[in-house]
């Protein structure tokens, strides 16, 4: 269903992705050429037949402009953006749990209200100038870092792609970890304000026994969901990293395929992250029940 | 004792000298001693997006497989020559309508088959057809028919006479007529094999052993592919390209200038900044209110504010490596009140307003807001309008819908654009149409040169479009890097010279 | 059934909470200021080419200039009125969408209400910043109008599952059944009890939204994508300035920091005129 009305909708757009494959100096017999490439002078019934019957095979077609099947190209770009989002989300994990829960528990101390302020901060960043600041400090100056670029054997040279990778992933999870951290921080107030958690105290726990036992499954429920929200975001949405630092990830491939007009290309995509958005929210919603229980019972309700 | 003392002192002291004088011999030795099976790692913008120059692969493609991996019949040198490469010889008839070659013997192609003139005839006839995109197309319009009498020799027949026959030839690639999948892989003859292409990242090519002229001087090139400039001069500054191929913005060469780990050359490129008119439409339709917007650019200020010493001024579409080149940046030197005041003759006493189709990428948009701000103290508004590659093919290029605009044109050799008045600015000076038709029937190539002249000065008087600077080419490697071409004619950049040396 | 109880509120948190309020509107405020201030003066004709090129931040020229010799700091204050009419703009189209459409997925049936929000959903699970491209590929160029409606139909998902929640909550109430059964119409409802009770906190949301409108318009425009010269966008200027980085870092660094104070500013805004609105509330987000 969706993807007829991607399908209908991409054909909307102005714009002509022959255009991508001609150059100046081409007469009206190349653009016709051109177009005959591409496939764009068939009649839209036609063009949609054949987008229906290779979909059903699972074959997202070639590219109009290199020729090259869609679904290589992905996973290509998947070899990069799936480490960098899962690398990102980790660093971002590690950091926002410990400090959103210290920032909680301490709020009257100056370093717990310290931690809110700096995680305000965070979230008022745009992730792009995060990554020019990263660039120009560590790899401009200090060149520590390679500036941008994947390296051109991928992961074959694992360390030279980890390397390319430390500066984006550092960048994605300052600003993922500072909203986080906020979501982290709400969810372990609301456990201290709980009932269970006085309970628990009441009947003789130690305050950090009681929050690890019963605190952190509850409170963990919200926030496993934010986290697949934001992973789920993160795999499109760090197009603006990938600018930043010239990676080939699958956030560039869509950017270039809208601008192109390269039909396949922007359906291939967006139907596989569709695919990964679903996926990601299946084990969000796996992990929330297997954490907690009484979620087991009730059938797909979501807590507001 | 002393005397002992003093005996191993010298001793040692001839020693030591000794050593160091060996040292630095080898040491100098090491410099110049070029590393034959070292790769090259070159750093570009321009990915191709395919593999095949007639199939819209673009200009990245003529830069990595120009020479490299292909050949023609003919090489357009850096120099802008033009040398036979695998013909090795030529005639013409006295009509100059049958050219008559005879190809290299002993040729092989990277998949082995031999050179056959059946694959001559093959390649200029996949230019030449229907579904070719190659921009170079309508130049071998001229080609009536391509004749193979024997294995060895290819004649060629023209409808009419064309002088740039040789020229347009070295355009063409030589593809073995038996390879099939041209858009992802390749089957030439030049010094080069492919190795991978990793899309988004790399082309990576080696040497062919099989092949008919000198090996390369290297073991091999890289090309890596960046989407920004940044990305690209970090490359080089840390080591992990040894080349940049032409460098777009000169804040980063500050960089490399004073640094003796690197080299900064700059040549001459064919890449001009142009201020298309669409010479069709009121008022650009009028040569005065043309003339007046050239004088009232300040374009040396502009050259500087995007380049800083770099790059040249042009008068006219015709840049300096091109044969027929005069120097006409005199035509409409800056002078805002002759503006202002061929305006009023114009019939524009108070200006008047346009829209300015601009492309998203650099420079075109920092281009146009200078080019605003400068027309607006002679009264003209220019409302910048921000468009995409894509569109402006669309809209500027196929369907005429403008106003004025933008665009760098990179080609070589691309006065015959001026003879075209279907062409997307639609400048139609009959004379220059009758000039350089003509030209290419010329007899003799100082003819041709005479003819083309004297058109670009009618273009130039005529300020069909403004031609606000030329590029620069600047291309950057670390020191011991040498041999490579620093004009990029055409977008061209031959590896099979350059040299790493070892230390 | 709500419970009415006295929480001790603190006086330190007290302290706190007007300070949030009061540094907010600091910041926001300065911005407006400056915004409204360039409809009428700027230290520099902002097209106006005065210094050399990209000079380092002096007396003259606070920030520096940029490749045209054009003063930063005046880039920046414009800066300033773009992205306040973006994110007004957005939000205001995004209020207008979705409150129309949240209330009305309260009221509906249960299959149009399921349509409905599976809709929001689909279009909350999509990056906001690509649709806003997709938008701004259709509508052909870009330009100012195209990134404010671009950016308020992406951010009008969010407001619309807000406010259906919202309304769902308050149909449930008593005094809403009361009013009915006294006669009132539905529209009469809507417009005096409803709407004035999901205010305050959907107005706390768009607070909110504004500054995530102005980083997704920044971000729309280092993109290339945003506004166009000479409109100066913040995300444009970051943009031109990240190919000078090396001879110029300073272009990086002001219009991120302006970009910043406003979307702070914005954000303690609304925390502080949550808190006041309600102090029995936790901090809950």
């Amino acid at each position: 269903m969706a993807s007829i009305i991607l399908f209908v909708l991409l054909r909307l757009l102005p714009g002509d992705p022959a255009n991508a494959l001609v150059s100046v100096g081409a007469d009206p017999e190349q653009i016709a050429a051109a177009r005959r490439q591409v496939g764009s002078d068939l009649p839209l019934a036609q063009q949609f037949l054949q987008f229906l019957s290779s979909l059903a095979r699972f074959d997202l077609g070639t590219s109009f402009v290199s020729r090259t099947p869609v679904l290589e190209e992905i996973l290509a770009r998947l070899a990069v953006t799936v480490p960098l989002t899962l690398l990102s989300f980790a660093l971002a994990v590690l950091i926002a749990v410990p400090l959103g829960i210290l920032a909680a528990v301490k709020a009257e101390r100056w370093y717990g209200a310290t931690i809110s302020v700096v995680s305000q901060l965070g979230i008022a960043i745009p992730v792009f100038w995060v990554g020019i600041l990263l660039v120009t400090l560590f790899a401009v100056n200090l060149r520590l870092f390679p500036s941008g670029g994947f390296p051109p054997q991928g992961w074959s040279a694992p360390f030279e792609a980890l390397r390319a990778l430390i500066l984006p992933v550092v960048t994605i999870a300052i600003v993922m970890s500072a909203s986080l951290l906020r979501y982290v921080r709400s969810a372990t107030q609301d456990v201290l304000g709980s009932d269970y958690l006085r309970t628990a105290r009441a009947l003789g726990s130690g305050f950090s026994e009681a929050l690890v036992r019963h605190g952190i499954r509850n409170g963990a429920v919200p926030v496993v969901s934010i986290i697949g929200i934001e992973l789920a975001t993160t795999l499109l949405g760090a197009v603006v990293v990938e600018r930043v630092f010239t990676l080939p990830g699958l956030g560039s491939m869509l950017l270039l395929a809208i601008e192109q007009r390269d039909y396949p290309n922007i359906q291939g995509v967006l139907f596989i992250s569709t695919l990964l958005v679903l996926l990601i929210g299946f084990f969000a919603d796996l992990a929330q029940r297997w954490i907690d229980p009484r979620l087991r019972e009730r059938a797909g309700s979501v807590q507001q | 004792m002393t005397r002992m003392r003093t005996r191993n002192g010298l001793h040692l002291l001839a020693v030591s000298v000794t050593m160091v004088l060996v040292g630095f011999a080898q040491a100098e030795a090491q410099e110049g001693a070029a590393d034959r099976s070292a790769v090259i790692r070159i750093g570009s913008l321009y990915e191709p997006q395919n593999l095949d120059n007639t199939a819209g692969a673009g200009q990245g493609i003529n830069e990595a497989f120009n020479g490299n991996v292909y050949e023609g019949l003919f090489q357009l040198e850096d120099s802008g020559e033009v040398v036979p490469k695998l013909a090795l010889d030529y005639e013409t008839s006295d009509d100059g309508l049958t050219y008559t070659f005879t190809l290299q013997p002993d040729v092989t192609f990277h998949s082995g088959d031999p050179l056959t003139s059946a694959d001559v005839k093959y390649s200029i006839e996949r230019v030449v057809s229907e579904n070719s995109k190659s921009s170079r197309k309508s130049s071998l319009s001229t080609i009536a028919g391509v004749d193979t009498p024997d294995d060895r020799t290819v004649v060629i027949r023209l409808s009419e006479r064309s002088i740039s026959l040789p020229y347009n030839l070295t355009y063409v690639w030589i593809v073995n007529d038996e390879a099939t999948d041209l858009t992802s892989s390749e089957d030439g003859t030049g010094p080069y094999k492919l190795d991978a292409w990793r899309r988004g990242s790399s082309i990576s090519l080696s040497p062919f052993e099989g092949y008919w002229g000198d090996a390369p001087a290297n073991g091999g090139v890289t090309f890596n592919y960046f989407t920004e400039a940044t990305a690209l001069n970090n490359a080089l500054l840390t080591g992990a390209v040894d080349i940049i191929t032409s460098v777009q913005s000169p804040d980063s060469l500050a960089q490399f200038q004073d640094n003796p780990a690197f080299v900064v050359k700059e040549g001459q490129s064919t890449t001009k900044e142009v201020l298309a008119y669409n010479d069709r439409v009121e008022p650009f339709n009028n040569v005065k209110v043309r003339k007046a917007i050239a004088r009232a650019i300040d374009r040396e200020r502009l050259l500087s504010s995007i380049w800083g010493d770099y790059g040249t001024l042009i008068g006219s579409f015709v840049p300096p490596t091109d044969p027929w080149y005069v120097d006409l940046t005199n035509v409409d030197p800056y002078d805002p009140e002759s503006a202002k005041q061929l305006l009023a003759e114009a019939g524009y006493p108070d200006g008047f307003t346009f829209t300015l189709e601009t492309p998203n990428y650099d420079p075109h948009p920092i281009v146009a807001q200078f080019v605003q701000s400068e027309l607006a103290k002679v009264g003209i508004t220019a409302n910048i309008n921000i468009i995409t590659a894509n569109e402006w093919y669309t809209k500027i290029y196929q369907a005429h819908d403008f106003q004025a605009t933008l665009q760098e044109h990179v080609n070589h050799r691309d006065i015959v654009f001026y003879g075209n008045p279907d062409f997307y600015w639609g400048y139609n000076n009959p004379e220059v149409v009758e000039l350089i038709a003509s030209s290419e029937a010329s007899a003799t190539e100082a003819e041709q040169v005479e003819k083309l002249k004297e058109a670009n000065r009618i273009i130039a008087e005529d300020a069909a479009s403004g031609w606000l600077y030329l590029y620069p080419q600047i291309v950057v490697s670390s020191a011991g890097v040498s041999g490579y071409p620093v004009n990029g004619l055409n977008s061209q950049f031959f590896a099979y010279d350059i040299t790493k040396s070892a230390g | 059934m709500t419970v009415f109880t006295e929480p001790q509120v603190d006086p330190a948190r007290r302290t706190r909470r007007s300070l949030t309020l009061g540094i907010g509107l600091l910041l926001v405020g300065l911005h407006l200021a400056v915004a409204l201030l360039t409809l009428i003066w700027t230290p520099y004709d902002p097209a106006g080419m005065a210094g050399g090129r990209l000079e380092a931040p002096s007396w003259t020229h606070w920030a520096g200039t940029d490749r045209l010799g054009r003063d930063l700091f005046t880039q920046i204050m414009i800066g300033s009125r773009i992205a306040l009419i973006v994110g007004a703009g957005a939000v205001a189209i995004a209020a207008a969408i979705g409150v129309t459409l949240g209330v009305l997925a309260a009221f509906a049936t249960r299959y149009l209400d399921d349509a409905l929000t599976a809709t929001f959903d689909i279009l909350i699970a999509f990056p906001t910043l690509l649709l806003a491209m997709l938008v701004v590929a259709a509508t052909g160029n870009a330009s100012l109008l195209s990134a404010i409606l671009a950016l308020g139909i992406a951010i009008s998902a969010i407001v619309a599952r807000l406010a259906r929640i919202l309304a769902k909550r308050v149909l449930a109430m008593d005094y809403i059944t009361a009013a009915r059964t006294a006669g009132s119409s539905w529209p009469s409802i809507v417009f005096r009890h409803l709407l004035p009770n999901i205010w305050p906190t959907l107005s706390v949301n768009f607070a909110l939204q504004f500054g995530l409108a102005v980083i997704a318009e920044a971000s729309l425009s280092y993109l290339g994508l945003g506004a166009p010269p000479p409109n100066a966008s913040w995300g444009r200027l970051l943009q031109e300035a990240q190919g000078t980085v090396y001879t110029a870092p300073f272009g990086a660094v002001a219009p991120g920091i302006a970009l910043v104070s406003l979307v702070i500013g914005m954000n303690l805004l609304a925390d502080g005129l949550r808190d006041v609105g309600d102090p029995t509330r936790r901090r809950t987000r």
